[in-house]
């Protein structure tokens, strides 16, 4: 059998941003791979850079130091085609109703009526948004805001899938109801995912791979390969040892990056 | 909520009738208008409402040359166009400007230059230029809504979500596709917003120019002007009802038309 596909290879990434004359590093020397149809997670203590590592890929934000490729082809000025994002903002257009939201990026792409509309439905039919069809933004919930803005992006049929917190906002039950639905599109589609997040719990649940970052300047400090079996239930997941054992593992591993006081260098290996 | 509607209601009638039977009644007792300080009180000053509805129903029959109908048409006709224009005008300003930092750094100096100026002292440039029909009038209509829709929009272009852009390019839109679906629709809410502002100050532009504008633009600025020139309080009060008539269904409008553009905002949400 051969190696899977690297289709995002992070190379030796670095970011320095500059506030005044002053510089501050945001990430440093930070290199991994990402195969075809893996969804890998990155966690972090907030301010590690690890939305700033998503940013450097999905070509929102320039690298100050190394390369990224995507299936192949450095990343630059614009982000490969193949690409999707879901922002942790909410960014979902307000003076658009859902279906003509979800319909976007197929409007973008000039297909013809019928065929947006047989596909917008058949997204709306999958978030469960029926009967909000003609509602505005205004009038939803953060977490059916965020499941259009996750169709939306989803209806674009993007082979890799740049998730920035997407879930951040939102409360924990509505979290897990929109991890499975998640999961369940990404069983079906086998988009290859990279996913940020503060949560441990969620990046557990979701992820292959589990990417764990230092504080600032974020370098890799563990990369950890979530064992659980799929498909998963996000909520019978939890009551597992297995869950229990890797979970307190990488808490373990993040745990020290939450202490207070200056990181230790020599402690961090990978 | 229905009988507080009601009875809001019935008191606005109440002050307008008690407001419109004190001047009735009082400008009818001479011995008022000779105490002092109180002189104004008098018919010659102040008219009264019989007097009023009389010379209306004068000024909107066959007899008179310019009927009342015809100046408050012209009135309306070149509040509209020069609001009309003037929107149109000041939002595409607004939306290049706005998306071009270094045009509007550069027209910066002179737009804050001519917003400063009063419009009012430019009444009499505008007329020898436009001479006294319906043209210079909206020209000094528009000269007042370009600047409020102008820095609205420009305010609005400027300010759009970058994650809006972004998150459009992500889904596949070329730069085209990003201005007409998030920059034009962020910007034209901030329009929208300064469409109120903008009938109300398009009326005072045009009536201002009807003040000079003489017999050949008509109007209710003429009517004014002219009934101060006879003395002649009644036709004064005609115009003023009238153009009060005019802002309010104007403004009524514009509201409606607002809120229909601007509906899926929260404000503007039923539920």
């Amino acid at each position: 059998m051969t190696a899977p596909r690297v289709r995002i290879a992070v190379q030796d990434l670095a970011k320095t941003f500059h506030e005044g004359t002053r510089e501050v590093p945001a990430v440093a020397g930070v290199s991994f791979d990402v195969a075809d149809q893996e969804f890998v997670a990155i966690v972090g203590p907030s301010g590690c850079g690890k939305s700033t590592i998503l940013n450097m890929i999905g070509a929102l934000v320039a690298p100050s130091g190394g390369r990224i490729l995507v299936d192949g082809a450095p990343v630059a000025g614009r982000a490969p085609r193949q690409v999707g994002y879901v922002f942790q903002k909410d960014t979902v257009f307000p003076w658009r109703t859902v279906q003509r939201n979800i319909a976007l990026a197929l409007e973008y792409r000039g297909a013809p009526a019928a065929e947006r509309a047989a596909r917008v439905k058949e997204a709306i039919a999958l978030a469960g948004l029926q009967g909000f069809e003609e509602a505005f933004p205004a009038t939803l919930s953060g977490g059916m805001r965020q499941r259009v803005a996750l169709m939306r992006s989803l209806v674009a049929d993007p082979e890799i899938l740049l998730m920035d917190e997407p879930f951040g906002a939102l409360d924990t039950h509505t979290k897990l109801t929109l991890h499975a639905e998640l999961l369940a599109l990404w069983e079906a589609k086998r988009q290859t995912v990279v996913f940020v997040t503060h949560d441990l719990s969620e990046a557990i649940t979701l992820a292959d791979r589990v990417v764990v970052m230092t504080r600032r300047p974020g370098r890799i400090k563990l990369v950890y390969s979530v064992k659980l079996p799929r498909p998963r239930d996000v909520i019978r997941i939890r009551e597992t040892e297995e869950y229990s054992r890797e979970y307190g593992e990488i808490w373990h591993a993040l745990g020290e990056e939450f202490m207070p006081g200056e990181p230790q260098p020599q402690a961090r290996r990978q | 909520m229905t009988s507080d509607r009601w009875r809001i209601l019935a008191w606005q009638v109440a002050i307008l009738v008690a407001v419109v039977a004190a001047w009735e009644y009082l400008t009818g007792i001479k011995a008022i208008s000779r105490m002092p300080g109180l002189y104004w009180i008098d018919p010659f000053f102040i008219s009264r409402p019989s007097k009023i509805v009389e010379r209306f129903m004068h000024l909107a029959g066959g007899s008179v040359r310019l009927s009342i109908w015809a100046m408050a048409w012209s009135t309306v006709q070149s509040t509209l166009w020069g609001f009309l224009v003037g929107i149109s005008t000041g939002f595409v300003a607004g939306l290049v400007l706005g998306r071009s930092e270094r045009l509007a750094r550069v027209c910066s100096p002179f737009i804050v230059a001519f917003n400063s100026l009063p419009r009012i002292a430019l009444v009499p440039l505008i007329t020898m230029i436009f001479g006294f029909g319906l043209l210079a009038k909206v020209v000094l209509a528009w000269s007042i809504v370009f600047f409020i829709v102008f820095f609205n929009t420009f305010q609005g272009a400027r300010s759009v979500d970058a994650d809006l852009i972004h998150s459009a390019r992500f889904l596949g839109a070329n730069e085209r596709q990003v201005m007409w679906s998030v920059i034009v629709p962020s910007a034209l809410a901030w329009t929208f917003a300064s469409l109120t502002p903008s009938i109300s100050f398009a009326l005072i532009g045009v009536v201002v120019g009807e003040f000079i504008g003489g017999e050949s633009g008509g109007g209710l600025g003429y009517l004014i002007i002219q009934s101060l020139g006879t003395l002649n309080a009644a036709d004064m009060m005609v115009a003023l009802v009238v153009l009060g008539v005019i802002g309010i269904v104007m403004a009524l409008g514009i509201r409606q038309v607002e809120a229909r553009l601007l509906r899926w905002r929260p404000e503007y949400q039923k539920r």
